[in-house]
């Protein structure tokens, strides 16, 4: 790919290779804004999300960037109890890229955004010189609907509350981790990068659904660090009630690294009253991306931290953390 | 207490006196009976006036005939009950008073006075007390809670300052007339005895199976306990700072049943063993070799667990099994202090496993609710009793190391230890120590308090304790801290707490403390001082891992002159508890083909790989992380279940070897036969020694050697290793002294070795002694680092 600059040429070339994906009534007569039909349902509010994605490798086990981008706007609107039907992408794009794998990457996108049935009707592209942007970078915004009145967050949340989540935590970040680094043994590993729509949508008329978050960055244990600011409450959870592939497991053994704060791309941590545990669990198996749903842990009022408990009752407290842990065995 | 005692009018009229004295004592004085002792003493001695407690220290004024003085002064020292060991800090000549008696005076509760109060530290059963006992006649026989004011709970049992009766849990049992008198009795050894207490109204024990049943009468509850042991059993007993597990040690599957629930399959465990002969050493000595100072650690009435020599062949009839202490030389055997360790082991006549009532890696439980809960399905049955314990206090641990007993973890009547700081600091300072064997220490005026040892913080209920601790320490004493040290790692429990606090926080590098608190007990904050810190790994100034320092320098002013060649840990804490891949990083990195046996190929690739990317792979310079690989090389431990397990293990086979044969005596080191490896050192960019480890790992894996000659020469040339640094480093400045602390100084065969070297050069070898050299003495180097900029550094600070 050549630099972007003027380039008159290439930028036909990218702009078809995208049409020519994602080409639908909206973004096809390439207008600078999208006229979307104001079709909202009645007694429901908009919902509005927006992430960057960046990923290296670009493509690894379980999905690529493209397919990514997707599946981080319509989860983020999904756990916030919305339906996404609107996406705009932005694509900063590395000059040296192989066509090809643009090639690839927007196909992802538009079939990722097809299965979800949300429309791609906004975008931009812009080629950086090289070593600005690791290949690519995708900005995704999206917009959705949500019922009026549904009410989701942490000051709903209650001492007693379960903690649940919808499958095997860790996956995505073990698997492009070891993609990365060009490990001999991603072979069993796959990124669970996926919609978690239908897990949402299962639940949402649930009285007792509280809260419910998609723990990328910093894996489950982040996200419940953030659920414990938020309430000011302790959550403990029960080490062997949640979810980890044995090979996710030995792949973190081996590298020093807990599953826990690995990045999750289609899970789901909702928090329930303890009186609709049995029907979110129970709908969750019933869906193919839900089948190793679990109750996790409980959310307690006696501190503010997150605490393991291990099968022999031993309890450890995970500290919040941001980089590699740095040994503290002396 | 707030009690004025009666007195006993003195024969001689008053006509007799002739000059008056007034006498300031220092030392642990408090609830030893040391008042009434001085009250005693001057009514035999015909002496007037009164004794009092204020500010931690005793305050006499006597009057009398100078002979009667002088004999006063005398035997006040001299005849003092242990373990007080008073020191007379002032003798003043004062106007008599006339008193017409000599009594002792309530102690004053007011804030500012016992802002300086001694803790007064638990002590085992005294001779007296066990006769009682044992007597059929008394009043007290086969009474689990016989006391008296020499002997008992004190910290334990004590809810605030000063330690008076009603500021103990024994508060909460009433004092019948019979006991009411004896404590009222100046005579009677049980005179304002906190803990007194008998059948009729005193604690009592009772034992609850796991069936359910309680029995409360005691004989039978103490019957049931033995019945269940002698089955090979494992019974829960509440002792003085919490629960034991006990189980029969001479019966191979009681100690197996006991391993497997408790989940600890190699961590050795502390036995105790019955009180035989007239020293009570009987039983000890058929078990484990014993010199003179090991028999009187194990005497004192701290009454620690003392880590000691095993007897090959030990005598049929109190053989341990050999599960004890698997793989071991040593054993850790402990005396029977508690009056129901006495009636238990009496009875059963036999060695007992006394491991601390927890579940792995958790603080020791102190409640029988928690002990019912969480020992569920390690204990067939508890022994309780009904006496609250306040303060959680685990057995201390000692080993003899170069010919003098070094704790390795202070525990029950060792702590809250209190040092004299040499001049008063202004605002309080408190220091929350590491992450293992966290201490929280508190200085404030001229005292330094040091609270007992918690284990890990990682756990949830040794950071609730942490939490606890930290914060009564202080109140306890009626001062609030203003600045805090902490260590500089970010992640330790301890670190977080001090951030959040709200106080003025100041960071220390975890060796410097370790430097620090070494000079500081030493008293050498005034002089340069060459300092090797080899311990695991802790935070640098630098934010690298250090592990295998030498400093010169003094508190506050600490230059790192030597070190080792970085090495990677792959996985970080990981590495630590699996030993072979430390070995693996280390025999990669010289090249050799050693290969993990308990690694599979796919997770040596995935360790090379991680090695090439340094991935999750810090660096570090630490020997502490050189014994595990070492471990490891030798295929002794490649996976570690507990975390001293690859440096013990080396040391025993080590120990073995040097016993065993004649190659690593002196004469043939002297005659130029044995030469240990040579380590080079080199000087890097920043000025700094840095070692080459490499010949180690080769000789570690050169396989025509026994495993036994290797582990020996590992800790001879690291011996050797200190020996040249300090050859090296004398010759661009003076050194008389040579400091070794950080836990890798707690193997005897290293340190010893190395003393030998250092004191054939005519340098003299500081090593912790009042401390242990491990990370308990964390906070209390934290302090000494605290205080330098409010410090005169022309005086020494103890
Ligand atoms: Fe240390
Ligand atoms: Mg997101
Ligand atoms: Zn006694
Ligand atoms: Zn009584």
């Amino acid at each position: 790919m050549a630099h972007g600059n003027g380039g008159r040429r290439m930028r036909e070339l990218i702009q078809s290779l995208f049409l020519r994906h994602l080409g639908n009534p909206w973004l096809t007569p390439l207008t600078d804004a999208a006229i979307l039909p104001h079709r909202l349902p009645p007694d429901h509010d908009l919902a509005f999300a927006s992430d960057g994605v960046t990923v290296q490798p670009l493509f690894f086990p379980g999905g690529d960037i493209g397919s990514l981008a997707v599946h981080g706007t319509v989860n983020d609107l999904a756990v916030s109890g919305a339906t996404p039907l609107y996406l705009s992408i932005n694509a900063f794009l590395e000059e040296g890229l192989p066509i090809e794998q643009l090639d690839r990457i927007v196909g992802s996108l538009a079939t990722a955004a097809r299965a979800n049935n949300v429309h791609i009707v906004a975008g931009d592209t812009k080629v950086l010189p090289q070593g600005l942007c690791d290949g690519v970078y995708l900005g995704v915004s999206g917009i959705g609907v949500r019922p009026r009145g549904l009410l989701l967050g942490a000051e709903r949340i209650h001492a007693g509350d379960a903690i649940l989540v919808s499958g095997p935590v860790g996956d995505h970040g073990i698997a492009v981790l070891l993609a990365r680094e060009a490990f001999g043994l991603s072979g069993s590993l796959a990124s669970d990068s996926a919609s978690v729509l239908p897990l949402t949508q299962s639940i949402l008329d649930l009285p007792g659904l509280r809260l419910m978050r998609d723990p990328t960055r910093g894996g489950l244990a982040t996200v419940l660090h953030e659920i414990a600011e938020a309430t000011g409450q302790g959550i403990q959870l029960d080490e062997g009630q949640i979810p980890i592939r044995p090979a996710v497991r030995s792949a973190c053994d081996m590298l020093g690294y807990d599953p826990l704060f690995m990045a999750c791309e289609g899970r789901v941590v909702a928090v329930v009253s303890i009186h609709d545990v049995d029907d979110v669990l129970r709908r969750w198996r019933a869906l193919p991306q839900g089948q190793e749903a679990s109750r996790i842990g409980v959310v307690v009022p006696d501190h503010d931290q997150i605490v393991v408990r291990n099968a022999w009752g031993g309890k450890r407290v995970l500290q919040p953390l941001e980089n590699d842990p740095l040994p503290r065995i002396c | 207490m707030a009690i004025c005692t009666e007195s006993l009018q003195h024969p001689e009229a008053p006509a007799a006196r002739k000059m008056a004295r007034r006498y300031e004592l220092h030392g642990p004085v408090q609830g030893v009976g040391f008042r009434p002792f001085v009250y005693r003493l001057a009514n035999t001695l015909n002496l007037w006036g009164h004794v009092w407690n204020a500010d931690g220290r005793v305050f006499i004024e006597v009057e009398g005939s100078i002979d009667a003085l002088q004999a006063f002064a005398h035997r006040l020292t001299a005849e003092a009950p242990t373990p007080t060991q008073p020191t007379i800090a002032a003798i003043q000549a004062i106007p008599p008073t006339h008193a017409p008696n000599f009594t002792i005076q309530p102690s004053p509760t007011n804030a500012r006075l016992s802002a300086a109060h001694r803790f007064p530290l638990d002590q085992a059963m005294c001779d007296a007390c066990l006769n009682e006992m044992n007597n059929p006649e008394n009043r007290r026989h086969g009474y689990a809670f016989t006391h008296c004011n020499a002997c008992g709970p004190r910290y334990s049992i004590m809810t605030g300052l000063p330690y008076d009766r009603e500021r103990t849990t024994l508060a909460a049992f009433p004092m019948c007339a019979e006991c009411a008198a004896e404590y009222g009795d100046p005579a009677n050894r049980r005179f304002h005895a906190q803990g007194i207490g008998c059948p009729s109204c005193g604690p009592q024990i009772h034992y609850r199976s796991t069936s359910g049943d309680t029995i409360r009468n005691p004989q039978a509850a103490l019957i049931a306990a033995l019945d269940c042991l002698r089955d090979g059993g494992i019974v829960a007993v509440r002792g003085v700072g919490g629960y034991h597990l006990m189980a029969d040690a001479t019966q191979d599957q009681a100690v197996a049943t006991l391993r497997a629930r408790k989940r600890r399959p190699d961590k050795p465990l502390a036995v105790m063993v019955p009180w035989h002969g007239k020293d009570g050493l009987d039983a000890v000595h058929e078990l484990a070799e014993l010199t003179e100072c090991e028999a009187e650690a194990l005497c004192r009435p701290e009454r620690p667990i003392v880590l000691l020599r095993s007897k090959a062949k030990q005598q049929a009839s109190h053989r341990l099994s050999a599960q004890i202490a698997p793989g071991l030389h040593e054993v850790g055997l402990i005396l029977p202090y508690a009056p129901i360790h006495h009636l238990m082991l009496s009875a059963l006549d036999r060695p007992l496993i006394a491991t601390s009532g927890n579940i792995s890696g958790e603080p020791i439980i102190i409640n029988p609710e928690d002990a019912e809960a969480q020992l569920a399905e390690i204990a067939d049955g508890f022994l309780h009793h009904d006496r609250r314990i306040v303060h959680p206090l685990e057995d201390g641990i000692y080993r003899r190391i170069a010919g003098r007993m070094r704790p390795i973890r202070l525990g029950r009547g060792a702590t809250p230890l209190i040092f004299d700081l040499p001049q008063t600091i202004e605002t309080p300072l408190l220091a929350v120590g590491a992450e293992q064997r966290n201490t929280t220490s508190l200085a404030w005026r001229d005292q330094l308090l040091l609270s007992p040892q918690l284990g890990d913080l990682s756990g949830f209920a040794a950071q609730q304790r942490f939490i606890q601790q930290t914060t009564e320490l202080p109140a306890s004493v009626a001062i609030s801290a203003r600045r805090v040290c902490h260590d500089r790692h970010p992640d330790y429990a301890s670190t977080r707490w001090a951030k959040a606090s709200g106080l003025k926080c100041r960071a220390v590098a975890h060796h410097h403390a370790h430097a620090s608190a070494l000079c500081a007990e030493k008293g050498l904050v005034d002089t340069d001082t060459l300092i090797f810190t080899w311990d695991g790994t802790g935070l640098g100034s630098d934010d690298t891992l250090w592990g295998g320092e030498t400093f010169y320098g003094r508190p506050g002013a600490w230059r790192r002159v030597a070190s080792f060649a970085p090495f990677l840990m792959p996985g970080g804490d990981a590495a630590i508890r699996s030993p072979w891949r430390l070995a693996q990083s280390l025999a990669w990195a010289c090249g050799l083909p050693w290969r993990a046996t308990t690694a599979t190929n796919e997770e040596r690739q995935l360790l090379q790989t991680m090695l090439e990317r340094g991935l999750n792979s810090p660096p570090t310079s630490s020997v502490g992380r050189l014994f595990d690989a070492a471990a490891a090389l030798l295929r002794l431990v490649e996976n570690s279940t507990h975390e001293s397990q690859a440096p013990s293990r080396l040391e025993s086979v080590a120990t073995e070897a040097t016993t065993d044969s004649k190659l690593y005596r002196s004469e043939a080191r002297n005659a130029g036969e044995m030469l240990p490896v040579d380590l080079p050192i080199e000087q890097d960019s920043d000025d700094l020694l840095r070692v080459d480890w490499r010949p180690l790992i080769r000789m570690m894996t050169d396989e025509t050697r026994t495993v036994a000659e290797r582990a020996a020469d590992f800790h001879h040339a690291l011996a050797h290793l200190i020996h040249k640094q300090v050859r090296l480093l004398r010759q661009t400045r003076p050194i008389e002294a040579v400091g070794l602390c950080g836990g890798v100084f707690q193997n005897r065969l290293l340190t010893e070795t190395a003393v030998t070297l250092l004191a054939a050069d005519g340098i003299e070898v500081l090593l912790p002694e009042r401390l242990p050299a491990n990370d308990a003495a964390i906070s209390f180097g934290q302090i000494i680092e605290g205080l330098v900029p409010e410090t005169n550094p022309g005086r020494r600070i103890l």
